[in-house]
């Protein structure tokens, strides 16, 4: 393959002003129990090559599943069919990058897709069963998941890279239900729980089983507990929150592709213009946000993006201050950049790459433990786990609901409270950050259906944060 | 169109255990263009073929999917599906799938377009100059897509299934933005190409963003609302994800579980799901080869039934319903894929705004998501037109708004409807190719629930 993409990327030189192929070997696993069941076991293997094109600034694109000589040069032949067709465009300069070359592989322990199925079911039948009980339980669940993506990369520009991830993880979930609403508690996080990129010791240990007791436990609380009033108030966010709110607000607001445009009709556009670079105060001083695609363990980790830049480490938030954006070549070409952030990634071969978050992280600060940081409030509410994110297309205006929480007073945990809810106004609310925890609350939480572009792609990223408090916040909306 | 179906009983021919099979080729080609600021931005050409084989052992079923059609890669899927499902029933008791269901024969449609499916990007870039000319003529500029595309669907299986379908879809969603930053929005989806009218899209999309005056701002509170129909598919996407599943029904988590002929819509209210409607993207069967048939769901507002696949039918003691999201059932359970809203007797939004003292004309929800899933209340914004309604006309632009309310309560609410349905179609296209769409006329209801305005 590696002949065949650069004989291709050698053809396509004289009939485009830039081009470059990707092959992409995708194999995923995912094994369920749902109420003492085994509910799914299915393995996936998607493989082919996308072939990308730049021609008079249009871009085309085509993608084949047949690895072959005559239909990867087929491919190629319709990608700059695309690209003539489409009406003319101002040819927009990619920004130089070196060509990749070398070769990476994430560090994998115990290879997830050689464990038997047999051995996964064992850990999620236990953790299920010891959900079990209840009759209030109406569904228990526990999940495995595990991803492998080989991708092999070369460009007109002589690049010829290739890269090997593996990511595992999963999680449980219980519902409770009674006849007016139904509850929701996840571990270790919501929507397919904790995965990272790893082995399968990352999710042998995760203590599924250990946690499934409380989980269920609090599920059929909840059902009983008083709704979170609607106040203005202090809000502390566990970390887990704390990342879908980075994601939301910042994460995507700061994609330069967004900033510039070009995912106004659907993913939507952003509040900021690349004027704000430097000059526009983002947040407080203790906020300070970093995209790292070089973090062991993180989602959004590799050794080159989708057009053979290398990972990077850039700052985006310093001390409050806008700093830096995630681009591409022709987004950073756009603005005036010298250098793209290393940000363009595919889902799979048969899409091209956009401009996507690697690992958007909250540094830590230095308010010690969660247990520390409730004492330190004399009042105000606790938030725990994503239930629910809605955010405007500028990505200023959100609300989320969390699965639990728990009110403060006088330092200390108080009620239960179910329905809890939080919503704002993106700078507004980061100015009132007053305090993050510090490094030994910090890790990586997983987000892992990140949606953007057309046809849509689906990525999957990791967020750095530690639990925070933020001040005079909207809680209890509905 | 055979060479799928070869296929999928070339894939089920390589099962060698279990307790019955089933073999599902889904083919894609397609086209998809998209501008912003009136410029192209990226074109995506794709064609792949994917092989998914289910084995059902002892009452479990368990699958292995390829995209690749040799001999080999067919029997490796096949060990793959094998193996899986023998795991899972050596796990615990059996299983609750009760087998892949019987040919039961589905009827022909009209929704494949030879013209469509030669996917020809030349029609792709005349659509899109002619969306960049009517931006230009009103001062705005074109954001947007521009998709065709053909999707064969192939099914064999042990219980004697052997079906085949192949439908296209064609869309063209513009979104206009005018210097100020107001947008306006304006879509169409059809089975062809040949019937989207790019011009006549852009021109509603320019004219909505081309609306004079600041935008005004509304403080949050209970409005009488006018929903054109891309907020009315929203809403309807929820209702269908949330309370007319089967699944979250036989697990007493949806809305209208214990509630099926009772009242939870107002009397105009009537909702089908209709895959021969004349206007919608018809499909011939589920992914588990059941037929599609028209089923009502709310009647006069009535609530009448819910979906099922073979997995959640089984769990309520029903047949498949024919709304199987994957073969054997989506762990996330069925959902109406074809409902169309019944019109009412309103010539267009203009007269349902009439009655309307002071409320909100919502063009477009975005974002939304479910908040409390039982009682289906979903928050989002409003966008890309949303105006003010003041003594029975627009008067004005909003601000958007975040809304926060439950699909049931805006249908309950509901006064009145437009005489005109349109196809509300989803061209999100996450993974395989599927199209789906909302067929709804626009509607005024009492009132919705605001809580903010989004600055």
């Amino acid at each position: 393959m590696r002949d065949l993409l650069q004989d291709l990327m050698d053809g396509a030189a004289s009939h485009a002003d830039y081009a470059d192929a990707r092959f992409v070997d995708s194999i995923a696993e995912r094994i369920a129990t749902r109420n003492g069941r085994v509910e799914e076991v299915a393995r996936s293997r998607s493989a082919g090559v996308g072939v990308r094109v730049r021609l008079g600034g249009a871009w085309g694109f085509a993608a084949t599943r047949d690895g072959d000589r005559r239909s990867v040069e087929r491919a190629l032949d319709r990608a700059l069919e695309l690209a003539r067709a489409q009406p003319a465009a101002p040819d927009a300069r990619l920004v130089p990058e070196p060509p990749a070359r070398g070769s990476f592989e994430s560090p994998t322990g115990i290879d997830p897709f050689a464990v038997p199925v047999a051995d996964k079911l064992d850990v999620l039948a236990a953790a299920d069963d010891a959900m079990r009980g209840d009759p209030r339980l109406k569904v228990t669940s526990a999940h495995f998941l595990a991803f492998r993506d080989e991708r092999l990369f070369a460009s007109t520009e002589g690049a010829l890279c290739e890269q090997r991830t593996s990511q595992c993880g999963g999680g449980i979930v219980a519902v409770a239900s009674d006849d007016l609403e139904s509850q929701i508690r996840s571990y270790p996080a919501s929507f397919r729980g904790d995965v990272a990129q790893s082995g399968y010791e990352h999710f042998a240990g995760l203590d599924l089983a250990g946690n499934a007791p409380r989980v269920a436990e609090e599920a059929v609380r909840l059902l009983d507990a008083p709704s979170c009033p609607a106040e203005r108030t202090t809000l502390i966010l566990d970390g887990e929150q704390l990342a879908l709110q980075l994601h939301e607000s910042v994460g995507h607001a700061v994609e330069l592709d967004r900033v510039l445009g070009s995912e106004t009709s659907y993913a939507g556009g952003s509040f900021l213009s690349p004027a704000d670079l430097d000059s526009l105060r983002y947040g407080s001083p203790l906020m300070n946000v970093t995209a790292d695609a070089t973090l062991d363990g993180g989602l959004g980790t590799f050794a080159w993006d989708d057009e053979g830049v290398p990972g990077r480490c850039v700052p985006i938030v310093r001390e409050g201050m806008l700093r830096g954006f995630l681009s591409s070549r022709e987004s950073a070409g756009t603005i005036g950049l010298d250098r793209s952030h290393g940000c363009m990634r595919a889902d799979g071969f048969a899409r091209q790459p956009l401009v996507r978050m690697t690992n958007v992280n909250l540094e830590p600060g230095d308010a010690g433990s969660l247990d520390e940081l409730i004492a330190a409030t004399e009042r105000g509410v606790y938030m725990e786990t994503n239930r629910s994110w809605s955010i405007d297309s500028r990505r200023l205006h959100f609300q989320f609901a969390t699965e639990l929480a728990y009110e403060i007073v006088d330092g200390r945990r108080g009620r239960l409270l179910k329905n809890p809810t939080y919503a704002g106004v993106t700078p507004r609310f980061w100015a009132s950050l007053d305090a993050v925890c510090s490094a030994g609350e910090w890790r990586l939480w997983p987000i892992l259906n990140c949606g953007k572009g057309e046809p849509g792609q689906t990525a999957r990223v990791s967020h750095g944060t530690a639990p925070a408090r933020f001040r005079d916040v909207q809680v209890g909306i509905a | 169109m055979t060479a799928s179906l070869e296929l999928a009983e070339r894939a089920l021919a390589a099962v060698r255990a279990g307790d019955g099979a089933q073999a599902t080729v889904v083919g894609e080609r397609s086209l998809m263009l998209r501008f912003a600021r009136s410029q192209p931005t990226q074109a995506t050409a794709v064609d792949d073929t994917s092989v998914e084989i289910s084995v059902l052992r002892d009452g479990h079923v368990a699958g292995a999917s390829t995209n690749g059609g040799t001999g080999d890669e067919l029997a490796a899927c096949a060990r793959e599906a094998e193996r899986a499902a023998e795991a899972a029933a050596r796990h615990g008791e059996p299983g609750a799938y009760p087998g892949f269901p019987e040919p039961a024969g589905s009827r022909a449609h009209a929704g494949h377009d030879p013209e469509t499916a030669l996917l020809d990007p030349a029609a792709g870039g005349a659509a899109l100059r002619q969306v960049f000319d009517a931006a230009a003529s009103r001062g705005v500029d074109g954001h947007g897509i521009w998709t065709a595309g053909e999707v064969t669907t192939a099914i064999a299986s042990t219980a004697g299934m052997l079906a085949i379908d192949r439908v296209t879809d064609a869309g063209l969603r513009v979104t206009c933005v005018a210097p100020g930053g107001r947008s306006g929005h304006a879509a169409s989806t059809a089975t062809a190409t040949g019937a989207i009218d790019a011009a006549a899209v852009a021109a509603r999309a320019a004219s909505r963003a081309s609306v004079r005056g600041e935008p005004k701002r509304l403080g949050s509170g209970d409005y009488a609302v006018v929903l054109e129909c891309y907020a009315v598919a929203e809403l309807l996407e929820q209702l269908g994800r949330l309370a007319l599943n089967g699944l979250a029904y036989a697990e007493d988590r949806s809305a209208v579980s214990g509630r099926l002929g009772t009242q939870v819509a107002a009397p105009s209210v009537n909702l089908a799901d209709s895959p021969r409607y004349a206007r919608s993207l018809p499909r011939a069967f589920d992914a588990e080869g059941v037929p599609k048939r028209p089923m009502p769901l709310i009647q006069d507002g009535v609530a009448h039934a819910v979906v099922h696949d073979t997995r959640s039918g089984a769990l309520a003691g029903v047949r498949s319903t024919g709304h199987a999201l994957e073969p054997a059932g989506a762990p996330y359970g069925p959902r109406p894929t074809n409902m169309v809203l019944a019109a009412g007797g309103a010539a267009d939004e203009a007269e349902l705004c009439r009655p309307i003292e002071r409320g909100v004309y919502v063009t477009r929800l975005w974002y939304t998501n479910p908040v409390r899933p039982k009682e289906t209340l979903i928050t989002g914004v409003t966008r890309d037109g949303t105006l003010l309604i003041e003594d029975g006309e627009v008067v004005a632009p909003l601000e958007d708004l975040r809304f926060t309310d439950t699909v049931l309560g805006v249908l309950e609410r509901t006064q009145a409807l437009t005489a005109q349905p349109t196809l509300v179609g989803d061209h999100g296209f996450y993974g395989r190719r599927f199209a789906t769409g909302v067929v709804c006329p626009g509607l005024r209801a009492s009132s919705m629930h605001f809580t903010g305005a989004v600055p």
